[in-house]
Order: structure tokens, then sequence, then C-alpha cells
């Protein structure tokens, strides 16, 4: 590395960190308004943008997918990052991208109530908005996803139709830390239990409770460690042996879920009301032993995330949503329409793996 | 077994609590899930004890647990290879891995702790990059080939406990190992060497060798542990898949009473050390314990186990020295 380039980094290093003493949140939003203004003047030419996920998991390839389409039909420059090791690592990955001179980024924050700092320097030096996971208190322009309250909801809706009279219900999920966890938690709980439209309802998820003849046995986190994951579920059946459904919340619990009841002779005995796309929950679809399945649109979250900065990088304020929040609604997947949703889904993963 | 009693106790007083308190812990499928984890544990455990017996460390476990297990869904469903072509692969490339780490720490003199730990940052790339972060599954497939560890094998005379195939592997490698430790003069060596390499070597004992062995075992039971893992959980993530898996075969084989000096390996000790771990996360969830504080009732049950352990040896040897007096 040259001297200059050297100094050049720790220059913007050191201007990030003064930033730290940040501005309050409006005047950021106001700041990258008034920059978005000046864009119309002078449009950015060739922009470099950034999609960056919470995690490391398929639905993020395929959202990658969409991202780098997006991309390639606009002329701008994508940068995607998967942080693999949670918060600190989504941190270090967002100042990285802001040295390096970052026009725009689109991210689901992991913790956004903890982040708020970093989220504040990136709207100082690029365009903030949020994807996946919203933040509404930071200073993010808009947010483009489906409303995890409405999803989880209908997640509890396919429960409580599968299970009309009652009965005991557990919860399985990676982790209730960022803020889409929790909406569709209280979202599918909501939905199961009956209970009026209420996104700012907040149920104590530490304990079992009992309501409207179902009893939520419990919640369940594993910290993505899949035989843990597993664990769980195997523990909590032979804690609750009436248990008559699951949910599980990320993916990877409906799968695992999938996999436990048929290892144990429990395949279509205890219901299963799954979220997101696993190749066995599919399966389980087709097979009857999985009620159905309620996804979310990843390719659309990468694909409208870089179409708004781009147009944002124009000077197009009005590419903003109304509300700031663009809602790309989520679907209920039944035995009905299993088959072509997962041709689709394969042909969408496979753009996503060769666009590496 | 006699140097065992301390760890033999909080095991069985682990049990007792969550049998007496808890809810199903007797029963035949709770007690097969158990023996189940155990087994898989238990087979990566032993892998480190013979690392920690020699005097060396293996901290790329977990990462080769990831390798192996993405690894075999990934050949065998997305490029359709044949398990008698897949098996006999991963576990040669497991062997290389653990020969590998030998000869950087025995021919370059390299540090076991640096070796492997860039050993678990190498093998996680190489599987997060291989399979583009996808998750790798089998998808409903290879249902017999899973059955070497989703298997259940009736036992004569029991209904309902049907003895979990993976418990087999277990069972030959502990024998196995059991026996080269305390029958073979590779066993005397492998011992030898972690008590005093220096020492060991002038006496004419191959250390370099049987250093190198050393890892090649780890990596290969770390291998069949990974093969296994991914038969019993179906599918995996690159990026999480193992991930600390080194730090709990090493807690297990230490508990067990393997000296992280080397020189002192237990195969009995580091499977009680296993099964203890195993039914400490089973009865937070039995016991009705919320599972935010299942770190801190594994840590404060294994630390009063551990100082236990070490008062009841204490209180031992004082009396073996006292009778000897006499």
């Amino acid at each position: 590395m040259t001297i200059q380039r050297t100094v050049a980094v720790l220059a913007a290093a050191l201007s990030i960190m003064a930033t730290m003493a940040l501005a309050p949140v409006a005047d950021l939003v106001a700041a990258q308004k008034e920059r978005i203004r000046g864009y119309a003047a002078k449009p950015l030419e060739r922009p470099h943008l950034s999609f960056v996920s919470n995690g490391v998991a398929d639905f993020w390839t395929i959202a990658k997918a969409g991202s780098l389409a997006a991309g390639k039909e606009l002329g701008c420059e994508v940068t995607v990052v998967f942080p693999g090791a949670g918060l600190s690592d989504q941190k270090r990955m967002l100042e990285d991208l802001v040295i390096r001179g970052i026009d725009g980024v689109s991210v689901s924050p992991i913790d956004p109530k903890n982040q708020t700092e970093v989220l504040d320097q990136i709207a100082e030096h690029a365009l903030l908005i949020t994807n996946d996971s919203d933040a509404p208190a930071s200073p993010r322009l808009c947010y483009i996803g489906m409303d995890n309250y409405l999803a989880g909801r209908q997640c509890g809706e396919l429960a409580r139709k599968a299970l009309p009279e009652g009965g005991e219900v557990a919860i399985f999920i990676g982790r209730l830390e960022q803020d889409n966890a929790k909406r569709r938690w209280q979202g599918f709980v909501d939905g199961l239990l009956g209970r009026s439209v209420d996104a700012e309802r907040r149920d104590d998820h530490t304990k079992p409770f009992h309501e409207a003849g179902y009893t939520i046995v419990g919640t369940w986190t594993d910290s993505f460690d899949r035989a843990k994951a597993k664990a769980n579920i195997e523990d909590v059946m032979t804690r609750h042996p009436n248990l008559a459904l699951v949910t599980g919340l990320f993916e990877y619990n409906s799968v695992l879920a999938v996999e436990v009841f048929r290892q144990a002779g429990r395949a279509g005995k205890i219901k299963i009301a799954a979220f997101d796309e696993g190749a066995e929950v599919l399966v389980g679809i087709r097979e009857g032993i999985v009620l159905g399945t309620v996804v979310q649109d990843p390719y659309g979250y990468g694909y409208e995330s870089i179409k708004v900065l781009h147009a944002l990088t124009q000077g197009k304020l009005d590419a903003i949503p109304e509300g700031g929040i663009m809602n790309i609604p989520a679907r209920t997947i039944t035995k009905d329409d299993v088959d072509a949703f997962w041709s689709d889904l394969k042909a969408k993963l496979a753009a996503g793996s060769s666009a590496r | 077994m006699r140097k065992h009693w301390g760890l033999l106790g909080l095991f069985l007083l682990v049990c007792m609590v969550t049998a007496l308190c808890g809810t199903n812990f007797l029963t035949a499928y709770n007690l097969m899930n158990l023996v189940q984890r155990t087994a898989l544990f238990s087979i990566l455990a032993l892998g480190v004890g013979i690392v920690i017996g020699t005097g060396g460390i293996d901290l790329s476990l977990g990462s080769v647990v990831c390798l192996v297990g993405i690894a075999v869904p990934w050949l065998l469903i997305e490029h359709g290879w044949s398990p008698w072509a897949v098996v006999p692969i991963v576990m040669a490339g497991s062997a290389f891995i653990g020969l590998a780490h030998g000869l950087l720490i025995t021919r370059l003199r390299l540090q076991p702790f640096l070796v492997t730990l860039c050993g678990l940052l190498l093998y996680r790339g190489i599987a997060r990059w291989m399979t583009g972060d996808q998750s790798q599954g089998f998808q409903g497939g290879f249902a017999e080939l899973r059955e070497i560890a989703v298997g259940r094998i009736p036992l004569p005379g029991l209904d309902t406990f049907r003895l979990p195939a993976t418990a087999i592997p277990l069972i030959a490698l502990a024998v196995v190992v059991a026996l080269v430790l305390s029958r073979t003069i590779w066993g005397r060596w492998l011992l030898a060497t972690g008590s005093n390499e220096a020492a060991a070597r002038y006496s004419g004992i191959p250390t370099g060798r049987i250093i190198t062995g050393a890892y090649v075992a780890c990596s290969l039971l770390a291998g069949l542990g990974g093969m296994l893992f991914i038969f019993d959980v179906g599918s995996a993530q690159p990026s999480d898949f193992g991930n600390f898996y080194e730090l709990y075969a090493i807690a297990a084989a230490v508990l067990g009473g393997c000296s992280l000096r080397g020189g002192s390996v237990s195969v009995v000790g580091i499977v009680l050390g296993t099964a203890t771990l195993q039914v400490l996360r089973n009865s937070i969830i039995l016991l009705g314990l919320g599972s935010q504080l299942e770190f801190a009732v594994i840590g404060a049950v294994l630390l009063a186990g551990v100082a236990a352990d070490e008062l009841v040896r204490r209180w031992h040897g004082a009396r073996l020295e006292r009778r000897s007096a006499l």
C-alpha cells in the first residue's frame, strides 16, 4: 500500500471516528435528502451500492441474485456482503464499506437499537435504507421488505386453522434479538390466538402462557447451532408429550422439525406451521406433513433495494416510498401451489449461485 | 475408573435431579436422544483427547466437522456422486488435513494452537466458498445411508428403547483407543511424548511420527463425526455448522481427566464428560429452566463438578499417603 493510500484510509477512518459525536436522526435524514437534491443536478455515474444481509443463508443468496440483476440492469457497481459471525461482523463490514466510499447501503440490521452508531455513520457518509428487518429509529430513508408482524400472523392463522380446538404449541426460532424476529414472533402468537391486529403488542416470550384454549409451552432459541436446534425440538417433545403443533420461525427451525418428527415416527401427528422455503419443508408440504409455509420474496428485497438506491443517486427523491416503507408482502404456500413455487425458487437459487 | 468418581457422581447427580424434578427424563425416547448426542460428541472428544494426550490441541475440529458435513450432501446431491466414492474421499480428506497439521507442527515446528487456529478459519472458508454459502441437505434422499446415524437397533428384552446406531462406532472406537493407549507400545509412546517430549525423543521414541499420527487420528475422528452429524441433522449451513464444537469436545476431554499439559488420556472419562455435558443441556429444557440460563447453568455445574473432583482426588491422595506412612 502506498503512503498516500495509507494516509487516505487513515483520514477516512479518522473522519468516521469524528462523526461518532453524531447529529440527531432528523438532521441525518435531512442531510441525506440534501445530498439527493444535489444528485439531481449532478447524478452519480455508475454509483457504488451495497446490499448487506444479517447472516448467511439460502434466503440471502436469492436476495444477492436480485441485487446483482438490478445492478446489471441499471449500470451500477453492487457489492453484496454476508456477515457470517453476527453483530460484530456486520458492524465491521459496514464500517469497511464506508471506508471504501460506498454511495448507498441497504442493510438488514441485526440489532438496530444497539447499532445506532454504525447506522448513523453510514447515513453521514452514504445513503442508508434497510431491508428485511427495519430500524425505524435510525436515519434510514426507507425500509424494503415485508411487515414481519403480518407475516407472523399469516403463520399463526395457518396454525389456528389447523388447530381450531386449541392445544399445546411450541415455537422455535434462531434468535430473538432482531426486530424482524420479535415482530414475527408476536405476529404468530396474535394470529394463533385470534387476537386483533396490533403490531405494538409485546408478550413475554420467556414464559409459557395459556389463552383462548391454546397453551404456548415456550419459545426456544439456538443461536444458529443446528444440532442444538434439533435437540431443542426433541427435548420439548419429551417434556410436552401432548404437543399438538410446532412452528419454526426461521427457515432451518421448520426443516429440523420435519426431520425430528420423521425420525421419531411422529410426522403428521404433530402439526408444523413453517416459515421460509427449506427443501425439506416443501417436500413435507407436498407429502401433507407440513400445513404450509409463509415465504418472503428475498429476490424482490435485493432487486428493489438497488433500484431505490440507484434512483436516489440520480436525484429522484420520490423514489422513497410513501411512509418510508415499501411492503413486499409474504405469501402462504400450501399443497395447492407448492410445485409451482418450487420451480420458480430453483431458478432464482441457480441465478444466485451463478452470480457469485 | 477410580479417578472418575467425582465426575461419575456429578453425572449421576444431574441425572437424578432431572429425573426427579423434570418431566419424562427416563423415557425411552429421551434416553435414545441422549445416547445419540453423547455418541456424536464423544467421537469428536476422543479425537481431541488423543491430541491433548500428546500435549497438543486441535482448534480446527469444528471446521473439519463443517467441511465434511457440507461436502457429503454437496457431493451426493449437487454433484450426484456415489456414496461409495464420497465416504472414502471425505475420510481421506480428513486424514490429509490431520497429516498436514502434524507435519506443520513436527517438521516446521509451528505451534499447534496456531496451526489448528488457521485450520479453523481455512476449512470453514473453503466450505463457504465451495457452496456459495448455500445450505446443503439430503432433501429427503439417501434415507438408507443416513441410517448409519439415525438408525435405531432393537435390543433383546427392551421394547421401546432401541440403541442409536451411532453408539456402535463410538463403542468400537472407544475400545480401540483404550486398547491402543493401554496395551500397545504406540500408546505408551504417545503418553510418554505428552508427558515430556524431549525426554521421550532422547529415549528413542519417534515423537514426530507419534504426534503426526495423533493429529491424523483427531482429524479422521472429526471427519467421521462430521459425517455422522450431517446424517443425523439432515442439512447444514456452511457458516454455522459445527461452530464451537471444538470447545465442547475439549471441555468434555478435560472434564474427563485429560490433562492439557499432556501425558494423560482417559477414554472412560471422555465419554463420561461428554455424557455429563449432554445431560446438562437436556436438563435445561426438561426442568423448564429458561434457555437463556443454559450457558450459566452448564458453566456453574461444571465448575462445581471439577472443583469437587479435585477435592476428592486430594482427599484420596492424602489418605493413601497416610496409609503408606503407617
